[in-house]
């Protein structure tokens, strides 16, 4: 009975998705959310589906990126594979994904289904599509207003995993990869040391807790922030000596990095970059996609996601970077890249309110698990920050950084560029940084494109 | 007796939610513009003895509850030093789900419980919804401004609350706030909210100041920064 009224589901929402091209209306992203509606455990009925071969992606950062590389990587060694590429992870998204790819009984017509999965969704789809691989990308503070602590999600990454799973886990963030203990198989991948490995002395860092016995995590190295070689103060759990997968040489200027004997490369190359390509050789491996598809993959990989732009603006280089509020890995990113740049340049940082979820807020404790100081130096002549409510708070976390208060400027207005920026020419330096979250993305886009005509 | 305010940073590393750390920069630099010299240290195997009569205050900041169980079977050892501490008026400043730790019962989703220190006489348990929002209490005539990322619930039995809330959920979304036995003061308000409410940290101080008798008249410090912070939010949550 159940079956019947699946098929009479299915049959209605590509009905409405033929209407919806007829009329040239977006509506396929909707025909998830009604099939779900209308029948909870939807995604239940479908057939032809190789439980082998279904591939969950999911994680705190790196989940979307990941999740298109590696369908582009597999689909360019000639496999079929359906994905939702609209980063609709949650259980409409994947109804969606489902409903493109089967035939009018419900027969999926891929061979792969790759899906990035919202970590709160995943236990709910999982029981339902017991898909056997899951790879997490790393499990960090994201989104606090509804996740908590990370300890929230990994309870439920906990209970999602099985034992008839494959677990593929970064070897060096220790909470994400300790979900071992409650996988079948886990493969571990990873990435030597590199150009851009860091260590920390300072008094007032920090590290976590160990997953497994709550002592302190001590780290001998870092290739991104919580991310390294690392080993528990009190237990034995450490980073494995030899990781299924590693990356080596990595050449940030050339953009090639090799694993095994393999050179590879890429479009995009920072040490996040670098690990999503270590997971997405390591899931290859298993299918046995030779490294010829998968270099063919990175080299002709666009990522639709990427969170850069630069302008060029009465002459100046404006590098606007964007992070997801609420992220301080995203954030720390950011910083990252502007500390990098050792020439002089003006700093604005823009963060917002947060407005997600309801209600509203103005987080800004975040910005304590960043570290600024490291772009806290003379080469920054200016330090401007804006936003209606949070400007002082940002302004603030400079100051503890150690930045000199004279060169800091707050401007406690929403999105009012012209005087945001109205300075911008006058300034002695061509290098701009900007970091704002998503919110103002479009108008400060336009400020600079409208710039760029009038020069 | 020396006149150094010690602080001792408790497991900096296992109670780290949300850039608390921030609150032991706050002590630093608000001591430092206080014209007062203040030592922290930070404590950070959680199976070393802690040597109570060395500190001043004790900062303890938001922390996991898995966490918090391990904490407090360790410092249980030390119940005996502990009380004499608090007993001598000394200072604990604990933040967030680590109110946990010093009180009596904690109730978890999966229907566990474990034993808090006891020394507020409050009972936890954990929420299965998180809630997150601006807090916004006073205490003492002090407006204090911050966030919280409520994962548990408290009920205070005879405890005292620390402060009366304006806006926000608070322990368990009724009118209070936080709670306060002799000087063992804790607030849901997570993060860095000394660096938020210098006047807090700067209250702390004083106290730990008197408590160990020491006779130095504290410079004034400049807060416009963070008053037009506490400003801005006020008038952004008015909106909601």
């Amino acid at each position: 009975m159940k079956r019947l009224w699946f098929i009479f589901v299915l049959l209605g929402v590509k009905f409405g998705n033929i209407l919806c091209k007829i009329f040239n209306k977006s509506g396929t992203m909707i025909s998830g959310k009604v099939a779900v509606k209308l029948q909870k455990d939807f995604i239940k009925y479908f057939r032809g589906i190789d439980y082998n071969k279904v591939i969950f992606v999911t994680g705190t950062n790196g989940k979307s990126t990941t999740t298109n590389l590696l369908a582009h990587t597999i689909k360019e060694s000639g496999k079929k594979i359906a994905t939702n590429k609209e980063g609709a992870n949650m259980m409409s998204g994947v109804a969606t994904t489902l409903i493109k790819n089967s035939n009018l009984f419900g027969k999926f017509n891929k061979e792969f289904l790759i899906l990035e999965m919202d970590e709160r969704s995943l236990r709910n789809i999982v029981k339902l599509l017991p898909g056997k691989n899951l790879c997490i990308t790393n499990l960090q503070k994201d989104q606090v207003q509804r996740n908590g602590d990370p300890d929230f999600i990994y309870q439920m990454f906990k209970n999602s995993i099985t034992k008839d799973m494959t677990l593929f886990v970064n070897n060096e963030e220790p909470r994400s990869r300790s979900l071992e203990d409650y996988a079948g198989k886990t493969v571990y991948y990873s990435i030597e040391k590199n150009s851009k490995t860091f260590t920390k002395n300072d008094f007032y860092d920090v590290t976590l807790a160990c997953p497994k016995c709550s002592h302190k995590i001590e780290y001998e190295y870092y290739n991104i922030e919580n991310i390294g070689k690392f080993k528990c103060t009190n237990c034995n759990y450490k980073s494995v000596k030899k990781a299924n997968t590693t990356i080596k040489e990595i050449n940030y200027d050339n953009y090639t990095f090799k694993c095994g004997k393999d050179e590879y490369k890429v479009n995009y190359i920072n040490p996040f970059y670098i690990y999503n390509y270590a997971l997405v050789i390591a899931v290859c491996k298993k299918y046995g996609i030779i490294s010829e598809y998968i270099k063919k993959g990175f080299e002709t990989f666009k990522n639709p996601a990427d969170r850069r732009e630069v302008y060029k603006y009465h002459g100046k280089t404006v590098h606007y970077l964007r992070i997801k509020q609420e992220n301080p890995e995203t954030m720390q990113n950011a910083l990252d890249t502007i500390a990098r740049d050792k020439k002089k340049k003006a700093i604005y940082v823009g963060l917002y309110e947060i407005k997600d979820f309801k209600p509203a807020y103005t987080n800004t404790f975040y910005f304590f698990d960043c570290d600024f100081k490291k772009c806290v130096n003379n080469s920054v002549l200016k330090y401007v920050c804006f936003s209606k409510t949070v400007a002082y708070d940002t302004a603030n976390r400079m100051i503890y950084a150690g930045a000199d208060e004279k060169k800091i400027k707050v401007y406690d207005v929403e999105d009012d560029f012209d005087i945001i920026f109205s300075d911008l020419d006058s300034l002695k330096t061509d290098d701009i940084y900007i970091i704002t979250g998503m919110k103002p993305y479009k108008k400060i886009k336009a400020f600079f494109e409208k710039g760029d005509k009038n020069e | 007796m020396s006149n150094i305010i010690n602080v001792g940073w408790m497991y900096p590393d296992v109670l780290n939610l949300h850039g608390e750390r921030g609150n032991a920069k706050a002590f630093e630099l608000i001591a430092k513009k206080m014209g007062i010299k203040l030592n922290i240290d930070r404590i950070d195997d959680i199976d070393e003895m802690v040597d109570f009569d060395k500190y001043d205050i004790l900062l303890f900041n938001a922390g996991e509850l898995k966490n918090i169980k391990v904490i407090s079977e360790k410092l249980e050892k030390q119940k005996k030093e502990l009380n004499k501490y608090i007993k001598a008026n000394k200072i604990i400043f604990a933040t967030g789900t680590t109110g946990a730790l010093f009180a009596r019962n904690i109730e978890r989703l999966d229907e566990s419980s474990f034993n808090g220190l006891n020394i507020l006489d409050m009972d936890v348990k954990e929420r299965n919804i998180v809630i997150g929002d601006d807090l916004y209490y006073s205490f003492n005539k002090m407006d204090i401004m911050g966030s919280q990322i409520q994962m548990i619930d408290i009920v205070l039995n005879s405890v005292k609350p620390f402060g009366n809330i304006k806006y926000g959920y608070g322990n368990n979304g009724s009118n209070n706030e936080g709670a306060r036995y002799k000087n063992v003061i804790f607030t849901n308000s997570l993060g860095p909210v000394l660096v938020k409410n210098p006047w807090l940290c700067e209250y702390i101080i004083k106290l730990a100041l008197k408590n160990k008798d020491i006779k130095i008249r504290p410079k004034k410090v400049n807060y416009d920064l963070e008053i037009n912070s506490l400003e801005s939010t006020k008038e952004f949550i008015e909106k909601k």
